[in-house]
């Protein structure tokens, strides 16, 4: 028997035991373990929580423990997790968290509790911890220790009207410069028509600049300074502040998700650079159905390298109940839950659900949803998570970045001052501990 | 015969009221002193991104002096509270004379005129938002529709504060109106009388009489605007959330950002004293104003 042969024949026999053991100890997982209990969860209103706690009964009837649930908007739910967390109390068992944008910052405050051995000593057998993305499993690792668990995986991808790109004579775009070409026909060919949209609302900006400037092949960091300056970065801001300057909307500065959504679901806009997670509100009412197109936003000199984040759920460090704040985080990230998720259209972070039968059959139903899901398996395969800088200051990163491309929509400043200016507080950001 | 034992002493009256009141008193006091002492403690710590904390003396307040951002911040707070008190103090007073003098105006009608103080600010910011909306708004369409060019109202680092600021004198004049029609209605009819026998006009009489009868509830007025326009919040975080850049960026929005979104707490507790500091100070300069008016 050759080396090789015998080495495979050890691994083959340790992964049979190993999955042995793994049956046998799922064969004995007790999800009644702490009927009674109580545990409290810090959720963000949006549709992935809302998705989720459609099906609250079934995780109480399942473990006989109580789900409270405080919900807030996206802002007040962090709000309310700094005044918790500073406060050391137990409060809140488990939150959501997005590990690209506080994930950094939480972690070295000690906010996370540690889920690396809980996810594999204390977990179902149809957990399928392997089947997680495991692009986003190490997004929520910080310093070796597991902080959170995916619920989803979504990115900035491109809406498209594909009647307005045929009676304009527009192409689907295939590079950065066709986007500002095709923007360039439909302002002289429809000029009612907003001819792209992107965000433009200062926090909101590094989610989507993230993918243009990765795209172009630029980075956030060199050498542990700010990299906003280099002529890849340069190339960003100008190429996106210009879009939006002179293809978006009046008052594009104060655009976020909800006023991109809204003004391309109303048929305003010829293309949307937006969240995947937006497909729903943007086929409400169903008049997008028939005449969007969807894609990954088009490629740079570095091709495509989509942004691609996703909500994990968090148990605190200062709970007093990990372990069955630990069953809620294991049932709510379970395949089966994501599954059902998926068909409300909350992008499932493993690849075995985006492929079950069910999701498929409901994926087929509609040509937008298959186009979705190969946006969403470009994200998956090629994305990055990096969404401002990669330092614990990351939410305030943001706002630097948010400022330059503002003061350049609104022209401001040159772009050298716009970087500059930004390169100076980035700096700042980078040199604090 | 007096019957002793059942005497009850005025000292020992008083004793026994400051016993019994004494629970209430301590706790309205701690509930009142203990989220203000503990902001005074948290202005003289430092808190690192991560939520280590640190005394660090004096350093949130020589930061602040510093800082172009609390500079640029006090200079907003102070435009909008001086334009939407001026645009208030106006609008309120002619809607008070309006609502004083059109006697048979029907009860649902006065009712209108003041509901929008009515309304939540959050709703008021949002509704305000999208009627604003550049390009799906009613406010540019009846632009437009008059043949006015369109405006960026909240997206334009020019407009956004007058915007602002018109948002809030339409919430909150009619506000003024009803306290100054509350004035109007208890000035004495004695002096309007001699004003019509003398011959006085009626724009002589709201100069000479009505204004300068008013003044103290005016003041009061002012007392009561400047202490929510100084700490102004809600509508303009709904709205721009200190943008676009930052100019909208009040003391009150960046001081929030600051402990809420970066973590900063100790800094942004400097900066929310100073804010309460600059509060307290324009209440009683208009206290002082109060006294010096009354009649």
């Amino acid at each position: 028997m050759s080396g090789n042969a015998f080495a495979t024949r050890v691994a083959i026999t340790a992964v049979a035991l190993g999955a042995v053991t793994t049956a046998a100890g799922a064969a004995d997982f007790d999800w009644k373990k702490f009927q009674g209990k109580t545990v409290t969860f810090l959720a963000n209103n949006n549709p992935v929580s809302q998705a989720l706690l459609t099906y609250k009964g079934d995780f109480e009837k399942l473990t006989g423990m109580t789900l409270k649930v405080d919900g807030y908007q996206e802002q007040q739910m962090r709000q309310r997790l700094v005044t918790v967390m500073n406060a050391r109390s137990d409060e809140v068992d488990v939150f959501m968290t997005l590990p690209s944008r506080e994930g950094e910052q939480f972690a070295a405050a000690g906010w996370y509790g540690d889920l690396s051995a809980m996810s594999k000593s204390h977990a179902a057998k149809d957990y399928d911890f392997a089947g997680l993305s495991q692009a986003l499993l190490k997004a929520g690792t910080f310093g070796g220790k597991l902080t959170s668990m995916p619920m989803n995986i979504e990115g900035p991808i491109l809406y498209y009207r594909t009647d307005i790109f045929k009676k304009c004579g527009v192409e689907k775009p295939a590079t950065i410069g066709d986007v500002e070409a095709a923007a360039q026909k439909i302002k002289a060919c429809d000029p009612a028509i907003t001819p792209f949209v992107s965000r433009g609302l200062k926090p909101a900006v590094a989610y989507t600049f993230s993918n243009m400037l990765h795209n172009i092949g630029g980075s956030y960091m060199a050498n542990g300074k700010s990299n906003l300056c280099s002529p890849k970065g340069k190339e960003a801001l100008d190429i996106y502040s210009r879009l939006l300057r002179d293809y978006g909307p009046p008052g594009v500065v104060n655009y976020s998700f909800q006023q991109i959504s809204a003004l391309y679901r109303s048929g305003r806009a010829a293309m949307s650079f937006e969240s995947s997670n937006e497909l729903r509100t943007v086929m409400e009412g169903g008049e997008r159905l028939k005449d969007t197109g969807l894609a990954p936003f088009p490629a740079g000199e570095a091709g495509l390298v989509p942004t691609a984040i996703g909500w994990g759920m968090a148990v605190s460090a200062f709970s007093k109940q990990q372990e069955p704040a630990w069953y809620f985080v294991q049932w709510a990230t379970s395949p089966e839950v994501q599954k059902k998720m998926a068909v409300q259209g909350i992008a499932p972070p493993r690849p075995a659900v985006a492929n079950d039968p069910e999701y498929r059959k409901w994926i087929d139903e509609q040509p937008v949803r298959k186009q979705w899901q190969a946006a969403l398996d470009v994200l998956a395969t090629k994305g990055s998570s990096e969404v401002g800088y990669p330092i614990v200051a990351n939410p305030q990163s943001r706002e630097f970045i948010g400022q330059a491309v503002q003061d350049l929509i609104l022209k401001q400043k040159t772009l050298d001052q716009a970087c500059a200016d930004a390169d100076k507080g980035l700096n700042e950001l980078i040199a604090q501990k | 015969m007096v019957d002793v034992a059942n005497t009850v002493t005025p000292d020992r009256q008083r004793a026994e009221l400051a016993a019994l009141s004494a629970p209430a008193v301590l706790f309205t006091l701690a509930m009142i002193a203990f989220p203000v002492i503990y902001t005074v403690w948290l202005g003289f710590h430092s808190f690192s991104s991560t939520g280590q904390q640190s005394f660090s003396g004096l350093a949130n307040y020589s930061k602040l002096i510093a800082d172009n951002e609390f500079w640029h911040g006090l200079w907003v707070t102070l435009a909008l509270y001086l334009l939407s008190l001026a645009l208030q103090l106006v609008l309120g007073i002619w809607l008070a004379m309006l609502l004083f003098n059109a006697k048979r105006l029907p009860g649902i009608v006065r009712s209108l005129f003041i509901s929008p103080f009515m309304m939540p600010p959050v709703v008021a910011g949002l509704m305000w938002l999208v009627i604003l909306d550049p390009s799906l708004g009613a406010a540019n369409y009846i632009l437009q529709a008059v043949g006015l060019p369109p405006s960026d109202w909240l997206a334009s680092p020019i407009w956004v504060i007058p915007t602002i600021a018109l948002i809030d004198t339409w919430q909150w004049a009619p506000y003024v109106a009803l306290i100054v029609l509350g004035g109007l209605q208890s000035l004495p009819p004695s002096v309007y009388e001699a004003a019509q026998i003398d011959g006085a006009s009626a724009f002589t009489t709201f100069r000479r009489i009505t204004l300068p009868l008013l003044l103290p509830t005016i003041v009061t007025a002012v007392i009561l605007r400047s202490v929510d326009l100084l700490r102004f919040f809600d509508i303009i975080y709904i709205t721009t959330q200190g943008g676009p850049g930052n100019a909208s960026n009040t003391l009150n929005i960046y001081g929030f950002r600051v402990g809420f979104e970066f973590f900063n707490i100790g800094y942004a507790s400097a900066l929310m004293l100073t804010l309460t500091v600059i509060v307290f100070g324009v209440v009683l300069a208009f206290n002082r104003l109060r006294g010096a008016v009354a009649w």
